[in-house]
């Protein structure tokens, strides 16, 4: 029996008959990525407040128990805890598997289920690193990947870039939805709490063809996962305060199994103010945030079980008071300026405009029904409203007033069937289906800057996987047909509306082969054609875009683009210790969709603009990750990355905006027991470097790239077994030198610089019952 | 991939904003203080950013000449003309209006002020010397801070905040 627990595999074989308290439980703790044992974890047993030691083969052996519930907590230094529940009946021998190298696993788990792709590279952020920083914005959680970077606004809104692919090029899966929100420009972050997730994964693929959306080879996967087995109530509070902007987060998480029905409930609260750079205030970048999440999962039968999971995330976002200007003369004399305007002596805690505000919600109905234990059907459902409001400073009292106010509405279908066929191949199939509708909302008084539309996109894919002990196959196509119903209104007088449809076919194919040369190393080689319609911001924008200080107008005769990509990935563990993984990638995009410098600035009222539109070039994207982990004791490990990412338009040849700089971060960590309970503590020091980016073209830009910076952060951690569960606390620093810099990614480098340092401390308390 | 553009009139559409706030129009009227008829400075973009391009106008000044100067904020974009001018005369202490001037021929000082004794800028004293040519860029700041140095002389540099206008118009001063 394989019963999938979260964060582990659980074998559970029974041995031998029962005999009253003269139970021996056995086991052995595996490294899930490579199956190496893992010496001398920890094994707590609550119910008889008792700890062994698993000896150096991963063994371990628990004599003379009574039959009952048990629950086990397992820990290894650097993998994430592991907690499981069992009813002990007899003799038993048990296998866990651990997540030791978190940011190799090679499957992603949705719910269960296995991977999306046998081929496919993927990485992953787990459960400790999400709780350690619930802070922080999703895309800066999944920035601790290798080649994620993180395109940002400030402290209102960050966007993930995976391998120099952002926006519109990446999808978000949040809980098996495409996230939805996103069409509408490089200044709204993805609406997702992280601590919803039990895992952030990110897919580098040349492929993703099981998942709708626009991804052109990447995409970031936001996954609750399971809830417990356990029937005893678990929950978690975490505590988290930051003196920069005096930042509160509180997380709360329970869960339950009730026979048939498994319960989780979680709740974010985020509080702030204004954030501080070395020198000053950053006036108005406070923060609020109140997520909840609730998943109820129901078996039916042994062969038939739904889930229901329904979040919402409301947030409030100031904007730098500074960075908000009326024209280009304003933008440069922000540029000169030493401070930002509005800067002032003191801290405040309150939101004005410029803010946004920003509402999601998500409701997902999905039922399973196994035929056999690998060969199943599954049919899902799932509606998002996402609504955005955003305010401006305003004459005669319509700061009130937002400048741009969006509902959207999206709804999402999916049937999906995997199914072992002949010679030990799989057979994956899916219809999709997803209709999008997004209204501006009266009373703004301002022309809007996308206009109303309605898509339909149905879409098909199939996938054939071979898995052998050396060798993965896989085959894939899909297609979509994406259509749009835009109602835009005229540039001219009398305004009047325009009704216009568009209609885009598109295909993708995919083909990837694994190789395992041996035990120790595993290449991974995907190629993939995939194609992507254009946007309606790319499509359809119109207007002055708020405080970017140009003209931006979409183009309604856009194609497709249409992209060739091809991936090499290669695990090498070296040894027990040493372990360096690379992947390189090239892509070439065919009409990629950029915004293009006009060469006339436009004369308004409020002075002469630049002119953006949106044009396609061929655009050609390479650039190799790299990580490398050394253990250089059983206590101390240390980890280095290295990304590097070139974006070209190959008509000029000049570099497009938004690449992310050569970026290398290391992280030394010393981790050891204190007692013979097993409670630990650990020390870490982080060093980041990012150079400059000198390869983008300065047409594109109204001020050069910023000089290379570095930053170190350290963090310092103890934990305790109570009574009741587990106390973790934390402290930290971040940016500890105080280093004055800015990043080339964050739009807020023409007004301000960046964080200063920041001291940090973190409560956290796990318990069941 | 296929595009069918129609004009459209159903139900869902959206409603077509009424953009109250939108300033189209700016003319600044200069009248002679000993008496003959007003000099106007126009800018006008009725249909906002987009569509056609603005037109701008200004006619000549004469020579060792003193005017009063009236600034006129206007919304040609719907039916109805209306003046915008009020609301920035109700929130004159977030709102100045600078005037800057290239050349010789012309001197443009502040003729009013807000309850804190700074200047506004709708209503200008204008000496017009000798004979000449040259730029003068009329720009209206909302939330500029007007205690920084220099701006209560009607210099921009310091101002800070958001520019709601900004025109520029030859001059002749003949």
């Amino acid at each position: 029996m394989k019963i999938l627990l979260t964060g582990l595999f659980l074998n559970l074989v029974h041995l031998l008959g029962a005999q009253n308290c003269d139970i021996t439980l056995q086991g052995v703790i595996k490294d899930k990525a490579t199956g190496i044992r893992l010496a001398y974890s920890t094994v707590y047993l609550e119910e008889s407040d008792a700890l062994f030691i698993a000896d150096s083969t991963g063994m371990f052996k628990i004599e003379s128990q009574c039959p009952g519930e048990k629950h086990l907590n397992i820990r290894h230094l650097a993998c994430d805890p592991v907690r499981i529940f069992f009813t002990l009946e007899k003799d038993s021998f048990i296998v866990i598997e651990m997540e030791h190298h978190i940011e190799l696993l090679d499957e992603i788990q949705i719910q269960g289920r296995r991977g999306e792709s046998a081929t496919e590279h993927s990485s992953s952020v787990g459960r400790r690193e999400i709780e350690s920083s619930s802070h922080q914005s999703l895309a800066e959680l999944s920035s601790n990947i290798v080649g994620v970077s993180v395109l940002k606004n400030g402290t209102s809104s960050a966007k993930p870039i995976v391998n120099g692919l952002y926006g519109n090029r990446l999808s978000i899966m949040n809980n098996g939805l495409i996230q939805s929100g996103q069409q509408w420009g490089n200044d709204h972050a993805p609406e997702i709490d992280p601590f919803v997730a039990r895992q952030i994964s990110v897919v580098k693929g040349a492929s993703s063809l099981a998942y709708m959306g626009n991804n052109l080879g990447s995409v970031v996967v936001v996954d609750a996962g399971p809830v417990t087995n356990d029937p005893h109530l678990q929950g978690q509070v975490n505590y988290i305060f930051n003196t920069n902007g005096r930042a509160h987060t509180l997380n709360s998480a329970f869960e339950k199994n009730e026979g048939s029905l498994s319960w989780r409930l979680k709740t974010s609260l985020k509080h702030s103010g204004d954030a501080t750079a070395p020198d000053y205030y950053l006036k108005n970048t406070g923060r609020r945030e109140y997520n909840a999440s609730l998943q109820l999962d129901h078996k039916f039968s042994e062969f038939w079980n739904s889930s229901l999971f329904v979040s919402s995330y409301n947030a409030e976002l100031g904007i730098l008071r500074g960075s908000h200007i009326g024209n280009l003369t304003d933008l440069e004399t922000a540029i000169g300026s030493e401070r930002p305007f509005y800067t002032e002596d003191n801290f405040t805690d309150s939101i004005a405009s410029p803010r946004q505000d920003v509402n999601h919600h998500l409701i997902r109905l999905k039922s399973i029904y196994f035929f056999n234990s690998e060969d199943f059907v599954e049919l899902s459902y799932g509606i998002q409203l996402n609504e955005r409001k955003e305010f401006d400073v305003r004459r005669s009292g319509r700061s009130d007033n937002p400048t741009l106010s969006l509902k959207q509405y999206a709804h999402y279908t999916e049937t999906r069937i995997e199914k072992n066929v002949a010679n030990g191949w799989r057979a994956k199939a899916g219809l999709q289906f997803q209709f999008i509708d997004n209204d501006n909302q009266a009373g703004t008084g301002i022309l809007p800057l996308i206009p109303n539309y309605r898509s339909r996109q149905p879409g098909a894919f199939l996938i054939f996987q071979q898995e052998k002990a050396k060798l993965n196959l896989e085959f894939g196509t899909r297609i979509d047909l994406k259509s749009y119903d835009v109602r835009s209104i005229s540039q001219s007088l009398p305004r009047e509306v325009i009704r216009t449809e568009h209609e885009f076919f598109n295909f993708g194919i995919s083909a990837g082969i694994k190789r395992a040369w041996s035990p120790s190393i595993k290449s991974a080689l995907n190629a993939g054609l995939t194609m992507r319609a254009p946007e309606i911001n790319e499509l359809y924008s119109m207007g002055l875009h708020q405080g970017v200080s140009g003209i931006e107008e979409g183009s309604n005769t856009l194609d497709s683009e249409k992209s060739a990509k091809l991936t090499l990935n290669t695990d090498w563990y070296i040894n027990e210790r040493v372990f360096l993984q690379a992947l390189g990638y090239y892509q070439y995009i065919t009409d990629y969709i950029f915004l293009a410098p006009q060469e006339e600035f436009r004369l308004t009222i409020r002075g002469a603009f630049p002119v953006f539109k949106y044009e396609q070039t061929n655009a050609r994207i390479w650039g190799t990750d790299f990580l490398g982990s050394y253990e250089i004791s059983d206590q101390l490990k240390y980890t280095v990355k290295y990304a590097i990412v070139r974006i070209n338009d190959r008509s000029t040849g000049f570099g497009i905006i938004n690449t992310p700089a050569d970026n290398i971060s290391n992280l030394l960590r010393y981790e050891a027991y204190r007692n013979d309970r097993g409670d630990s503590f650990f020390l870490q020091v982080a060093w980041q470097y990012v150079l400059r980016q000198s390869r983008v073209a300065e047409a594109f830009d109204f001020l050069e790239a910023p000089e290379d910076y570095s930053l170190i952060n350290l963090r310092a951690g103890i934990d305790f077994h109570l009574d009741q569960g587990i106390m973790e606390f934390e402290i930290y620093g971040d940016n500890i030198l105080n280093t004055r810099y800015r990043d080339y990614l964050n739009r807020l480098r023409y007004y301000a610089d960046d964080l200063g340092i920041n001291f940090g401390i973190r409560l956290n308390w796990k318990w069941g019952n | 991939m296929g595009i069918v553009m129609t004009t459209s009139c159903s139900d869902d559409d959206p409603i077509i904003e009424n953009e109250e706030e939108l300033i189209t129009t700016v003319i600044y009227r200069m009248s002679p203080v000993g008496g003959g008829s007003d000099v106007e400075f126009q800018f006008s973009d009725p249909d906002g950013d987009g569509g056609e391009a603005p037109t701008i106008s200004s006619e000549a000044l004469a020579a060792n000449t003193a005017y009063t100067g009236s600034l006129i904020f206007l919304d040609e974009s719907g039916e109805e003309t209306e003046d915008i001018t009020e609301e920035i005369e109700e929130e004159d202490e977030e709102h100045q209006v600078f005037y800057v001037v290239t050349g010789n021929s012309l001197q443009i000082s502040y003729n009013d002020m807000d309850e804190d004794g700074n200047p506004i800028g709708l209503s200008t004293t204008v000496n017009a010397t000798d004979s000449g040519t040259g730029n003068l860029t009329i720009i209206l700041r909302h939330e500029p801070i007007k205690t920084n140095s220099g701006v209560a002389d009607g210099d921009p540099t310091n101002a800070e905040g958001e520019t709601d206008i900004e025109v520029t118009f030859n001059y002749t001063v003949e």
